[in-house]
């Protein structure tokens, strides 16, 4: 089971949730699906800068895999506030800890639900049919 | 049987093709779709995060422009090039990326096969054709190329976005002077080969490895006029040199 103590998307992002601040990542299944275990196929990660505003669903950055460019969505939206600067250099944090040391970027709430978001036995659920 | 279209544009503009593949992508109700195309005039595409600067090919060939997919350079040029687009959740596209890789290049490897190439994924060893400071695609080699002969003969990249997926391909009839010491298929074959004709192998390899059925269509109007909205973008100065 996946941690419950936060929202999901069904493109594999995750949102965590802490007052009006929203941390955002990817799961363990976008992950594997990217490098299948081989953690130094990840090659690139693009973050936006802090102060863009994103929307809820927009694509906030890109993640590139030896094989494959993939979009990165916001749960949320709101405005950048802080952005993981070690992950661009040291991809390997997504595939050791996706949940917390593997965060992409903090966002400052514009709203705090969105109809896409999926709790984590919901996302459970998406991975079981796409796997 | 699964039913895919076969939209063939030979010798199409280098934006048109970009864009046609981007619409094709974006349009959740597009039906699957494989395009075999070429480019007029000969094209080198960069990797979607390429630096500009690492691709000294650029200033070599008619037209320059940024695909959406990764990877290293590719020169359109004397090859088939080849777009794959559906759903992610797709038999074909369904699961790792590796692993749908695997599943391609095996069709891919089939269709090559009827001029005269067994081709074989990489795995872990360096190849004739790998070499240093050119940023093309055909000079880098990762465990799930196809090659023979010690080259590399295939390139390919594929996109994710919002639950779809554009897989790009190029299977090379011959070589170019900024892709030097490459597998080629014309070499294979012992004669020059048409893009349509290998495209036809293909489509029996494909149709044969995921039983599928595939209808000959044009693109729609309206993928058509989102094509030529879309194109421009890819040559344009601030997209080559975003990074």
């Amino acid at each position: 089971m996946r941690p419950d103590d936060r929202k999901y998307l069904s493109s594999h992002e995750w949102i965590k949730i802490d007052g009006d601040i929203g941390t955002i990542g990817i799961t363990d299944f976008a992950v594997q699906e990217l490098c299948s275990g081989n953690e130094s196929d990840l090659v690139y990660c693009d973050l936006p800068e802090a102060g863009r505003s994103v929307e809820a669903g927009e694509t906030f950055g890109e993640i590139e895999s030896v094989k494959a460019v993939a979009d990165l969505n916001a749960p949320l939206g709101g405005e950048v506030i802080e952005v993981n600067a070690a992950i661009e250099d040291h991809l390997e944090i997504l595939a050791d800890d996706p949940w917390e040391r593997g965060w992409l970027i903090k966002i400052k709430l514009s709203a705090k639900t969105s109809d896409a978001l999926l709790d984590a036995a919901a996302y459970e659920e998406v991975v079981a049919q796409e796997a | 049987m699964t039913e895919w279209r076969r939209i063939e544009t030979f010798g199409a503009p280098p934006g048109f093709n970009m864009g046609l593949d981007e619409a094709l992508l974006l349009d959740e109700a597009a039906p699957p779709t494989l395009r075999l195309y070429s480019w007029e005039p000969d094209t080198l595409s960069l990797g979607y995060f390429q630096r500009f600067v690492d691709v000294p090919g650029t200033s070599q060939a008619g037209a320059v422009v940024r695909r959406l997919t990764g990877g290293g350079a590719i020169h359109h040029t004397d090859e088939l090039t080849f777009s794959l687009t559906t759903n992610a959740s797709d038999p074909v596209y369904r699961g790792p990326v590796a692993d749908s890789y695997a599943r391609v290049h095996a069709a891919i490897a089939q269709a090559l096969l009827e001029f005269g190439a067994t081709a074989e994924l990489v795995g872990e060893v360096p190849l004739a054709s790998d070499g240093e400071g050119t940023g093309m695609c055909f000079h880098k080699s990762t465990p799930l190329d196809l090659a023979w002969g010690g080259r590399k003969g295939v390139g390919s990249a594929q996109r994710r976005t919002r639950g779809r997926v554009l897989h790009h391909g190029s299977i090379k009839l011959g070589t170019s002077a900024l892709e030097g010491a490459i597998a080629t298929l014309g070499s294979s074959a012992g004669r020059p080969l048409d893009p349509a004709e290998v495209g036809d192998a293909l489509v029996r390899a494909l149709s044969e490895q995921f039983g599928l059925r595939f209808t000959p269509a044009a693109p729609t109007a309206a993928e058509r006029r989102a094509a030529e909205a879309l194109g421009p973008r890819y040559q344009d100065p601030a997209f080559l040199h975003r990074r």
